[in-house]
């Protein structure tokens, strides 16, 4: 009878599998063949959602059992290292919680957004099929080693299993990604608040909110952290709503400030975040950041579904041929390096090999953790996309594409984008401002602006309509600013820690923390590095995003290629060749995206788009004296700068390379035999946790 | 009427775990001390310390 039952449950759960598979193939079908007509989001949504539940279940089940043979008797380092600290025994949900805030930040937000130039089709295919078998394979496998292999970072295990170049060149790719990635997420809040006194009010705000938030914690109630972030909620929400007074009143034009003010106030606060005391500012607004982070993603996710938004812009745009105004490049490579996060994500290896795996109370955690939460980021990014493509293309295009390109007035930058096919008028922008309480829309480049009047729209369609429209265009502001901002302080942080660890080999007292000299000197070369690529990326008449994000998604993918190099080393030391692929495949894919679009940024002949092209331009302009006055030294500065970025993508290539190259060789040394193949984990302890405590 | 249960405790868990109240509570347990101005001060300068020296994702 039981066999019976058993062997009903099995026929319903293949049922049920089938009918998963077959909604993935049909909503997938459905979006890349549908041409010439509106989709509705909801064919993206279940297309991710079923591609997700297969991924997980099979692909995802098949690492964890057969390649990773992930042992539930195995003692983790949380276990076995417990010291209350860093080593802590955790539930599973909650380890899936913090890794997931850890690894979701602005990225799958602003990526898709500017990928959306495309259309929605490359981006949604890449996000699905990128995190199904790149990003979460990447997560999972690099969790898995260092879980294995006592927590380590993912700098460590590099030496440790590829040699010490390896380890070496990680740690200077990561220190040379955050610089870039701390300035491109800066231009991205400037763009977002530049002429709008409503937002810099908001996140003016939030500062003095976060020090009482500080003085709280450490004075008044230590200890309620719960009980705090409350109270920051309700004044950050306050200050949304206090902002649209501010902008209105005398005091409006204070807060109306241009890009370069608020480049120069944001290197100024990511300086003092980086002295300052971590319980002054860093840690309420971490608190803060992570709990709006968690429930906007909730909050879209159930605005998306409750609204059921049709998609304005088409699968496919003319811009795939790479004449495209948001940022200049091909759909292939562009696309896949516009979009990092949300697909595959370097970055993630270094919070998979950070805290996290110090926090597994069992080594099958690694499964729903590792592989599950990239998933879910990916679905934020594909939430991102659909926030994007909600809105008119025509308006989409306004928002996004720089004045450079568009056309300075209203007027111009109409003409120039209803010429390409996607009507919009000055009036329509101007009630659309008017709506959110912004001045102007026009050229609000970096993907924040319009990420936010896609997400205002469907709040205000899920309810309150056109009134709510202006308040929930701020808060997505706020929202993004804030975690962005979180990122920054922390992120200049780490990197004088890093700068610290570096050249403390060199000189002993700029090792020690608690040198303030070396303090301040270190944090202000930290923000002094990606304050100058924040200046340049608001000097630039392209709008900064086009020669920085690119920038940065080379570099994430690049570090991506590290991870994945490292993990193939790992899953050929454990079975030979046999289940290289797995990291193989998305490995190699990555090389060739990364180094085409490296290549093309540096060389290619079209000045939009190449560097060196793009440097040569303007001087041949300047040798023609087409260019006079005080047009000359910011001509040759544009020409600095162009060489300056073409140097640090050449360099991330160059590391990248050694790190390849050093690991072919190893690979070659295992397959052919010469080299042993030496699996380097900790010694095998059994458990001793009960069910109940795992 | 369990499940919904188990939801929201898990969610209230998470969330006492991402605001370090949960890891306060080992903190006091670990040291056998009891909840004082001064004990969350000592914790949360350590707890900062190694938080603050981990990377944040893009």
């Amino acid at each position: 009878m039981d066999s019976l039952k058993r062997f009903g449950i099995g026929i319903v759960w293949v049922a049920v599998w089938i009918a998963v598979a077959g909604g993935a193939a049909v909503c997938l079908g459905a979006i890349a063949t549908s041409r010439g007509e509106h989709i509705n989001s909801m064919w993206l949504v279940i297309a991710a959602v079923c591609s997700y539940l297969i991924g997980y279940r099979f692909y995802g089940k098949f690492i964890a059992a057969r390649v990773m043979t992930l042992n539930e008797t195995r003692a983790t380092p949380a276990e076995r290292l417990e010291n209350g600290h860093d080593f802590v025994v955790t539930n599973k949900w909650i380890v899936f919680g913090q890794h997931f805030a850890a690894i979701a930040g602005p990225g799958p937000l602003v990526g898709p957004v500017l990928a959306a130039q495309f259309g929605y089709l490359p981006g949604v295919l890449w996000i699905i099929i990128g995190a199904v078998f790149g990003g979460a394979v990447q997560d999972f496998v690099i969790l898995f080693a260092s879980v294995r292999r006592d927590g380590k970072s993912l700098g460590q295990i590099a030496r440790e299993e590829v040699g010490k170049v390896g380890g070496i060149v990680a740690l200077i790719t990561v220190l040379l990604i955050m610089i870039i990635l701390l300035a491109v997420v800066s231009l991205v809040v400037v763009n977002a608040l530049a002429g709008s006194p409503w937002g810099t009010f908001t996140i003016a705000a939030t500062m003095p909110i976060a020090v009482l938030m500080g003085l709280y914690l450490r004075y008044w109630r230590p200890g309620k952290v719960l009980e705090c972030s409350a109270l920051g909620f309700v004044l950050t929400v306050g200050s949304v709503f206090g902002g649209q007074w501010i902008a209105t009143s005398p005091l409006g034009p204070a807060f109306t400030l241009p890009a370069i003010a608020l480049a120069v106030a944001i290197i100024v606060y990511g300086f003092l975040a980086s002295a300052l005391p971590v319980w002054l500012l860093l840690a309420p607004r971490g608190y803060l950041s992570t709990f709006v982070k968690l429930g906007v993603i909730v909050m879209l996710a159930i605005g998306i579904l409750a609204v059921r938004p049709e998609l304005q812009m088409p699968a496919l745009t003319r811009f795939t041929d790479g004449t495209g105004p948001v940022f200049a490049g091909k759909v292939f490579p562009f696309c896949f390096i516009t979009i990092a996060c949300g697909a595959v994500s370097g970055f993630h290896a270094l919070i998979s090999s950070g805290t996290t795996p110090k926090m597994l109370a069992r080594e099958t955690h690694a499964w729903p953790v590792g592989y599950g939460c990239m998933l879910l980021e990916s679905f934020v990014a594909v939430m991102a996309i659909i926030a994007a493509c909600v809105m008119d293309p025509g308006v989409y295009f306004a928002v996004n594409a720089p004045a450079g390109v568009v056309g300075k007035t209203a007027e111009a930058a109409v003409t120039t984008i209803s010429g390409w096919g996607f009507p919009v008028t000055a009036d329509q922008m101007a009630a659309m401002a008017r709506s959110v309480g912004e001045t102007t829309l026009f050229s609000r480049t970096g993907g924040a602006p319009s990420f936010a009047l896609g997400m205002a729209h469907i709040f205000a369609k899920g309810g309150g309509g056109d009134i709510v429209l202006g308040f929930w265009y701020h808060f997505a502001i706020m929202f993004e600013a804030l975690f962005i901002l979180t990122i920054l302080d922390a992120g200049t942080r780490v990197g004088r820690f890093m700068l610290q660890d570096l050249l403390g080999q060199v000189w002993a007292p700029l090792g020690r923390t608690g040198w303030m000299p070396g303090v301040i000197g270190l944090s202000a070369a930290i923000v002094g590095a990606w304050g100058y690529f924040l200046i340049q990326g608001v000097r630039d008449p392209l709008g900064g995003v086009n020669a920085l994000w690119p920038l940065f998604g080379i570099a994430n993918q690049l570090l991506a290629g590290i991870a994945l190099s490292i993990a193939t080393t790992i899953l050929l030391k454990m079975h030979g060749p046999k289940y290289m692929w797995i990291t193989c495949v998305p490995l190699s894919w990555l090389v060739v995206v990364t180094f085409a679009a490296g290549w093309q940024k540096i060389f290619s002949p079209a000045p939009a788009l190449g560097f060196l092209a793009q440097a040569n331009q303007l001087k041949d302009a300047l040798n023609a004296g087409k260019i006079t006055g005080t047009g000359i030294g910011q001509t040759q500065s544009l020409i600095f700068n162009a060489r300056l970025d073409a140097a640090v993508c050449g360099l991330f290539m160059l590391l990248v390379a050694i790190v390849l190259i050093d690991s072919l060789r190893l690979w070659y040394g295992i397959v052919s035999g010469g080299r042993e193949r030496k699996v380097l984990e900790s010694p095998f302890v059994m458990s001793r946790l009960q069910g109940e405590e795992a | 009427m369990r499940i919904v249960r188990n939801i929201l405790s898990g969610l209230a868990d998470l969330m006492r775990e991402i605001s370090d109240q949960n890891a306060y509570q080992r903190h006091l347990t670990e040291h056998g001390t009891t909840h004082s101005a001064e004990e969350w001060r000592r914790f949360s300068d350590e707890r900062f310390r190694m938080k603050y020296q981990q990377v944040k994702c893009c």
